[in-house]
């Protein structure tokens, strides 16, 4: 039967704040612990649960490279319907490299025979989108990025894609299985957790392997530093309450006859 | 032919192609590389897969005066992320080059960080900025949908970038060898191999609606207006204008609020309205490579890191349900009637 192994990473929510750490090369840890799925894993961890529903038997499994927080993250893949969680556990809270992570993801699915390798299509956070592919590339799957659409046949041995391009047109591939896919958001209409997986996730353990089982993968690039973008010139914004503003843009928009 | 082989500083830049035409994209990586070379184009060689394009190589080197390697192979148009992997690595593990530029396309996003992860190359992506810093090559990126920027710099011998469109000035005119008025070709010829990846082809996009490239006033939602309903007041602020249509971002699309006819953005509509006004957009790249083009750009987003405040003309820091209808109020108010 098929196996699926879905990516999925934990990000701070993006109605947090975002601020520098003190290293300079990553963003402080949140107070609030204000965590959640990256939203493009979101639809490839849905994609494969449909999979799932269309070739009863197909095993999911899903999986993150993260510090001890992303655990949760984990479980909330079995909360919507991931047959097994497993944590790549990481010491501490510094970035990695794409690079790194995938070496990881790699030494892991390595000798697990997964047939469809589901990634997101980037990740909110560092909005790197390498992750996917280089697992790919270390396991010889053939790939594809910013999926849109899948379809497997029966007792073929290959995954029909559509890859999305700009302006909204696509192009379609045959892959020959295993493969990767890194998948675009709107694919689908990710779902609700069922009680009953919610139920069945909080009793359930997590596969968690410390990152370290296997050696670090030699890193090829390194982050410098982060930086705030140029402060946006003060000019710009409009100043005062609320019904103040609303009357300087009116006038603005008078001003320039728009309205 | 006989070519000189490659110095260790040398840039290759992946040419995109479109239905035997290079892409503009194409001139900006190569003014990008200009800028990590220092200007210098004598380092900067153009690679160009394709099938049947030594004609076009030629007059590619004429034009831009730059040196073209023309990677020939039946297998290698139209476009397969596999064959072009294996045709560029063979290539690359023979030239060395220090850098390899591709343009931050759909097409580049698709096959670099493979590319990369096999030949043992660092591999950075939608490059925005180049900085020397005592010496070290670092290049800036966006994360956090540009309320932070990253600078990133190479461990490896080899470095696969790729090049953010739009923000490089591409140039018609390059700067030539001194002793050569053209740039010189050579042609790799790539075997064809059993392929596990199979082109089936393109598939056009539907025609989008016309309203929002005609229209003089875009009112964009994004994920920031909250609720589905709340798609009432990017409604009636539209209305208030003439000749006005409703636009989104491609998260208002996936939750389902509203047609990707709407969507603006890399991956949906390109406009250049006479006014832009962004409700709860946060500016990530991929949806201001949609609209970078409005003449005036009004944004309203609770969030002052907000990316968007970066190209707007007038900035409102405020919940957009609570502004968006202080403004519609007004603006049906007769401005000289007295208060
Ligand atoms: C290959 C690829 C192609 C893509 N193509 C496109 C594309 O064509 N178009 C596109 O748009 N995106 C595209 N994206 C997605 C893009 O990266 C962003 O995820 C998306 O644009 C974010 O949409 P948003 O700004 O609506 O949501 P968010 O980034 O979540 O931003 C919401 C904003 O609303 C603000 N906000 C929240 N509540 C309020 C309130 N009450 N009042 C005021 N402000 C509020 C927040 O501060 C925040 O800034 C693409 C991504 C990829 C990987």
């Amino acid at each position: 039967m098929m196996k699926i192994l879905v990516c999925i990473k934990q990000v701070l929510d993006s109605d947090r704040p975002v601020r520098i750490h003190s290293s300079g090369k990553w963003i402080e840890t949140d107070p609030h612990g204000l965590y959640r799925m990256n939203r493009f894993d979101e639809f490839a961890l849905e994609e494969a649960l449909r999979i799932r529903e269309a070739f009863p038997g197909t095993w999911v499994d899903a999986l993150s490279v993260g510090p001890e927080r992303a655990a949760q993250t984990v479980r909330r893949a079995l909360e919507l319907g991931a047959d097994e969680g497993i944590h790549i556990l990481l010491d501490d809270e510094r970035y990695r490299m794409p690079w790194e992570t995938a070496s990881r993801i790699a030494a892991y699915a390595g000798n697990k025979g997964y047939d469809l390798i589901l990634a997101g299509v980037m990740a909110e956070d560092d909005m790197q989108g390498q992750v996917g592919p280089m697992v790919a590339e270390i396991m010889g799957y053939s790939s594809a990025t910013a999926v849109m659409s899948e379809k497997l046949i029966p007792d073929d041995n290959r995954i029909y894609v559509e890859r999305e391009l700009e302006g909204g047109h696509r192009e379609a591939f045959a892959l020959t299985l295993p493969a990767l896919l890194s998948v675009q958001s709107g694919i689908n209409r990710p779902r609700y957790p069922a009680l009953s997986h919610v139920l069945r996730a909080r009793s359930q353990k997590l596969i968690t392997i410390a990152a370290k089982t296997w050696n670090p993968p030699a890193p090829r690039d390194h982050v410098v530093c982060l930086v705030e973008p140029a402060p946006v010139k003060s000019s710009v914004f409009l100043s005062g309450s609320p019904l103040e503003k609303a009357e300087k843009l009116v006038k603005i928009l008078r001003e320039n006859a728009w309205l | 032919m006989a070519m000189m082989r490659c110095r260790d500083n040398e840039i290759m830049v992946v040419a995109e192609l479109l239905e035997g035409r290079i892409l503009p994209v194409t001139h900006e990586v190569i003014a990008f590389a200009l800028a990590l070379r220092g200007g210098d184009s004598q380092f900067i060689r153009m690679i160009v897969p394709g099938r049947d394009i030594q004609e076009m190589a030629n007059e590619l080197a004429d034009a831009i005066g730059i040196d073209v390697i023309a990677l020939e192979g039946d297998h290698l148009d139209p476009y397969n992320a596999e064959a072009w992997k294996m045709a560029l690595s063979a290539l690359l593990a023979e030239w060395n080059p220090r850098y390899v530029c591709i343009p931050h396309t759909s097409l580049g996003c698709d096959f670099a960080p493979g590319l990369a992860a096999g030949i043992e190359a660092s591999c950075i992506t939608a490059i925005e900025g180049v900085c020397n810093r005592e010496g070290l090559i670092t290049f800036t990126r966006s994360i956090f949908n540009g309320k932070v920027m990253m600078q990133v710099a190479s461990d490896a011998d080899m470095t696969v970038l790729t090049v953010l469109p739009g923000v490089f000035k591409a140039e018609e005119k390059f700067p030539t060898f001194p002793d050569h008025k053209k740039g010189r070709v050579e042609v790799v010829r790539v075997p064809e191999v059993l392929q596990k990846t199979r082109v089936l082809g393109m598939i056009r996009a539907e025609e989008r609606d016309l309203d929002l490239s005609i229209a003089d006033v875009i009112v964009s939602a994004g994920r920031g207006i909250g609720h589905e309903e709340n798609l009432a007041l990017i409604r009636q602020l539209a209305g208030l204008f003439s000749k006005s249509a409703v636009g989104c971002s491609r998260t208002v699309c996936d939750l389902g609020w509203l047609g990707y006819k709407h969507q603006i953005g890399l991956t949906g509509k390109t406009v250049s309205p006479k006014l832009y006004i962004a409700c709860g957009i946060s500016g990530a790249i991929q949806h201001v490579a949609g609209m970078s083009g409005s003449k005036y750009v009004v944004a309203v987003n609770k969030d002052p890191g907000a990316a968007i405040f970066q190209m707007a003309d007038v900035g409102i820091v405020e919940d957009l349900t609570i502004f968006i209808p202080l403004v519609i109020d007004l603006s049906q108010t007769d401005p000289h009637s007295p208060a």
